[in-house]
């Protein structure tokens, strides 16, 4: 047994969160981001190209040109909102917590430590897959509100993330401390 | 005891025969409850019904549910299942039901009595299974020496099969009252709480019967009598007498409910588990387990501060992970300052320390005056305005009235705002009038999450929202560099601590 210790704490030097170096998204999850509003604007342009050509009337010429330059004004504040946004996001793992940030209007950082995950899961829609990218999901038993969402990991880097934090909350054989130590190597591999 | 042990319960057995009452009061309670719109339109309407047709069909319901309570008494039967270690329920007219539970599953045997069953002399069996086992079994009619005899069987059945510890066993036989809230402490809770709930309550039972009412077109209250009524008096008099009767209404209604609800509510201590068991017209029966709670909200109001009442709202850990359940959220009314101590230390095992307090920044106080405040009446001018809803001397002292109330209000809101962080502790509090003091145990944290905007940068302020699995718990507008020291203090807490948080 290790000798018993019972020194106080000093808050400073613990580790501090917002200090850790986040690991950026795959790059090709903009394609992601920018489809998801695509739907939403083709939405828009397809109905007033339907109004505009059924009932042409409908608008004076320079409303139906202040329009069009609104939606491209729109479009191109979209992607400008997208690249930033994506800029925004991070991830990180640590030995015991996994890190979320995201935000551009209000930066939103989650950490969940391993020792209170209940599952993890992988997903991957339908663009996601074209494009080879999955993401992760972390789930507590705080409900809804508390579980982290990692999106835009490539497919490989995700299921090894899986692995690792499944590995993390289950450790193999719990009662016997020898096992422990002996599976504990490949626990703290870094991936990559 | 020496109480008659030969009873055998392998084979089916039907509940005692005064059950039928209590079946039938229960089935008339339900039909009453379903139909009181229709009810009491008819009698503001007695003089114009058709006697024969009104008592007959009233006749005609009594016998039928009568018919039915029989049928109810006649298949219903329970036994212990010997070969299985089951404890079997078969109930059902014409949809037949066969509930089987596990004997070394049952957690724990209650017997308890209403209104009804005290009257008839009988009493109720109830049995809490483990886990995420939804279905819940009673036997609604049995004697008092029957229910012992068959709680004991069904205890030492699970006890023999899952520990060998019969020491417990000796422990469980007597549960000691623990606490005990009285008529008094009621009547205070009810006259000082739930404004809202009451005042909602009220709202949808005028609007049922008016609606009620208006599909029948029926002229028992003129409507324009009432409205003409009050436009003959000044507006705020009439103002006033309409507020007036509101809170004369909600008060009565919240008495009313509070004490239908909790009469009687004792605090039970048994074995690992704590019971609840409160209620006049149903009693009610919860279990509480300690290490289930996930956190605990303390409120208390100005007048049940002078009173010496407080409310306990404590919230379990959810069973079911999708929908918190009513059952896992439990209130303890009316508690004086020193019973609220002694279940704080029962759930706890300690008072809990404020430690150091954190407090907003005054950027707090201003926002909620623009939103709560400057922006509603700037509304108010502008449609004003443009509608001419009142004269603006009467806009003035309408204005003047929400004016001085909102800002005592948001004042008193933002001086309660506070979080106190402690080793053992994290303590919120919040609120204007009501003040809630929310607790959680750094341990049982789940998740965290920080959140700042874009322009609170320069400022240094943020917020900061914990999750537990009995909810959440947030402080915002704060200091974000203490904040996030604060959060690495409980990650570190959260990450070391080798305590089950459930």
């Amino acid at each position: 047994m290790n000798e018993f210790t019972n020194n106080p704490i000093d808050i400073n030097q613990l580790p501090k969160f917002e200090e850790v170096q986040l690991k950026g998204l795959n790059p090709k999850y903009i394609t992601v981001l920018l489809f998801n509003f695509s739907l939403l604007l083709i939405l828009v342009i397809g109905g007033f190209s339907t109004l505009f050509y059924f009932k042409e009337e409908a608008f004076s010429n320079t409303i139906w040109m202040a329009i069009v330059v609104g939606i491209v004004l729109f479009l191109a504040g979209l992607v400008v909102f997208t690249k930033f946004s994506f800029q925004k996001k991070g991830y990180a793992f640590r030995e015991h917590d996994a890190i979320y940030k995201s935000g551009l209007i209000s930066e939103t950082t989650t950490i969940i430590p391993f020792n209170r995950v209940q599952h993890v899961a992988l997903h991957q829609g339908f663009i996601s897959r074209k494009l080879g990218l999955a993401s992760i999901e972390l789930f507590t038993a705080g409900g809804s509100s508390s579980d982290l969402e990692i999106p835009g990991l490539l497919l490989a880097d995700a299921q090894l993330i899986k692995n690792l934090v499944s590995q993390k909350i289950n450790p193999p054989k719990q009662d016997e401390p020898i096992e422990i130590a002996s599976t504990e190597t490949p626990l703290t591999d870094e991936h990559e | 005891m020496s109480m008659n042990r030969s009873v055998d319960f392998s084979q089916p057995q039907r509940q005692s025969l005064p059950g039928i009452l209590v079946m039938f009061a229960n089935s008339l309670q339900k039909t009453v409850r379903a139909l009181w719109p229709m009810l009491l339109i008819w009698l503001v309407k007695f003089d114009s019904l058709n006697k024969l047709i009104f008592f007959g069909s009233i006749a005609g319901v009594v016998i039928i549910i009568g018919v039915i309570s029989y049928l109810q008494y006649l298949f219903f039967t329970f036994h212990i299942d010997e070969e299985n270690n089951e404890f079997v329920i078969q109930k059902g007219v014409f949809n037949k039901t066969r509930i089987t539970i596990q004997l070394h599953k049952i957690q724990q045997v209650n017997i308890n009595q209403s209104l009804i069953q005290r009257l008839v002399g009988v009493h109720k069996l109830e049995i809490d299974t483990a886990g995420s086992d939804k279905k819940e079994a009673s036997i609604s009619a049995i004697s008092h020496d029957l229910a012992t005899i068959l709680k004991e069987r069904l205890i030492n059945h699970s006890q023999q099969e899952t520990i060998a510890d019969s020491e417990k066993v000796a422990i469980e036989e007597s549960p000691t009252s623990f606490i005990k809230i009285g008529l008094l402490s009621l009547v205070k809770i009810g006259f000082t709480s739930n404004y809202i709930k009451s005042f909602a309550l009220i709202f949808v039972f005028f609007t049922t019967i008016i609606e009620n009412l208006q599909q029948l077109n029926t002229d028992v209250i003129n409507e324009d009598e009432v409205t003409n009524y009050l436009d003959a008096l000044p507006n705020i008099t009439s103002f006033m007498i309409v507020v007036g009767i509101f809170i004369v209404l909600i008060l009565i209604v919240n008495l009313i409910r509070t004490i239908l609800k909790y009469f009687d509510f004792t605090i039970q201590k048994s074995k690992q588990a704590i019971v609840l068991s409160y209620g006049l017209l149903s009693t009610k029966n919860t279990l509480l387990n300690p290490n289930k709670v996930q956190k605990i909200k303390i409120t208390q109001n100005y007048f049940q501060k002078e009173l010496d009442v407080t409310t306990i709202g404590v919230h379990q850990a959810s069973s079911d992970v999708e929908k918190v359940k009513e059952k896992d959220q439990i209130e303890v009314p009316g508690c004086s300052a020193n019973e609220r101590d002694i279940i704080l230390n029962l759930l706890l095992n300690q008072l809990p320390e404020k430690g150091k307090k954190y407090s907003p920044n005054w950027r707090k106080f201003a926002v909620n005056t623009f939103f709560l405040l400057v922006l509603p009446v700037l509304i108010s001018i502008t449609i004003n305005f443009k509608l001419h809803f009142v004269t603006w001397n009467e806009w003035m002292i309408y204005t003047s009235f929400f004016v001085i109330f909102a800002i005592v209000l948001i004042w008193f809101s933002f001086k309660n705002y506070k979080l106190f962080v402690s080793n053992d502790f994290i303590i919120k509090q919040n609120g204007a009038w009501d003040i809630d003091t929310t607790i959680i145990e750094p341990y049982k944290i789940q998740a965290i999450e920080t959140q700042q905007f874009f322009w609170q940068k320069t400022t240094n302020i943020g917020s900061v929202t914990l999750s537990t699995a009995g909810g959440n718990i947030s402080f915002s507008t704060g200091n974000y560099t203490e904040i996030k020291n604060l959060v690495n203090y409980w990650l570190y807490q959260v990450e070391t601590s080798d305590k089950n948080w459930m």
